[in-house]
């Protein structure tokens, strides 16, 4: 593996995103997470076509289709991963990742498209359930 | 308005160092989980080694609470085994996903859009699974150092020792 491509340490990285997550718990009394925002968006998007539905699942009472600090959070992840990328000259727009490409082609978009979409669907009914 | 401020700010950071710490991309996670490229584990111990004695000072010093949750075998054990089914299929989870798509992996998208309906599916299953087994091997609130009887701070020096010798082994396979 390379590891000169202007990545840093994956120790150096990994313990200031843990400094970055006590200050959250400190200021803000937040702890990361990200599913539950994906809840939120499945429920605010349900709601374009039918809240009285949405208002009376068990699920949405619980957790609320609305915006809120992690949403926001996760929302910071994109833009924090861009800008990133941009200033360091690692942003590339890529279709299927090097490792997929080795084993099905450049050519299988939607191979790659089909695999993660129900990888996703798969992925987050998993996170939910052990609450995570 | 302020938490929002306050969220938006923190996912920033929290991007820009997980695109720095290259853990977005999908050779790197498939690459754990093919046990070629352990990249994922060292941040993630690394961040969590900070997290624990910065949040348990925190606790002791009564700026902050913890926030515990219930252990429930079932749904922890069936909920995990289906999360890294669709971990491998997808090779993003549900955070770097969308840090993916930030340094222009947009195949992410069509996990992103999986996730969504993943989780408007797991609303709609969720009245069944809480009659179900969501009652199976429900422990409450528990925390290692609570089980065992000891106190957080004898812990948390073994968790660090052990994965620093666990950093040292990676490092001299070269993994």
């Amino acid at each position: 593996m390379k590891k000169n491509d202007g990545g840093w340490s994956p120790y150096l990285a990994g313990g200031l995103s843990g400094l970055v997550g006590v200050f959250s718990v400190w200021f803000a009394g937040q702890f990361f997470g990200a599913s539950t925002s994906f809840v939120r968006t499945a429920g605010m998007i349900e709601q374009l076509f039918g809240s009285e539905r949405v208002a009376q699942m068990e699920y949405f009472i619980n957790v609320v289709p609305r915006i809120d600090w992690q949403w926001m959070f996760v929302v910071g992840i994109f833009l924090g991963a861009m800008f990133s990328a941009l200033t360091s000259g690692s942003f590339k727009l890529q279709a299927v990742p090097d490792m997929w490409a080795e084993r099905f082609g450049t050519r299988s978009t939607g191979k790659r498209a089909v695999v993660a979409f129900t990888g996703g669907v798969v992925a987050m009914f998993g996170a939910r359930m052990a609450d995570g | 308005m302020k938490m929002l401020a306050y969220g938006l700010v923190t996912g920033f950071l929290f991007g820009f160092l997980l695109q720095k710490g290259r853990v977005l991309r999908y050779d790197k996670q498939l690459g754990a989980l093919r046990l070629l490229d352990m990249t994922i584990v060292k941040f993630m111990l690394s961040s969590v080694m900070v997290g624990m004695v910065g949040v348990y000072l925190l606790q002791d010093l009564g700026l902050a609470t913890l926030s515990i949750k219930s252990t429930v075998l079932g749904p922890v054990i069936i909920g995990a085994l289906l999360f890294g089914l669709g971990w491998g299929l997808l090779g993003y989870c549900p955070g770097t996903s969308m840090g993916a798509v930030g340094e222009g992996r947009w195949d992410a998208l069509w996990g992103i859009l999986g996730m969504i309906v993943g989780a408007a599916l797991f609303a709609e299953a969720f009245p069944f699974l809480q009659a179900t087994i969501y009652n199976w091997g429900d422990l409450g609130r528990i925390t290692v150092p609570q089980i065992l009887g000891v106190n957080h701070w004898f812990i948390i020096p073994l968790f660090i020792v052990g994965a620093i010798f666990l950093f040292r082994w990676l490092e001299k396979k070269g993994l």
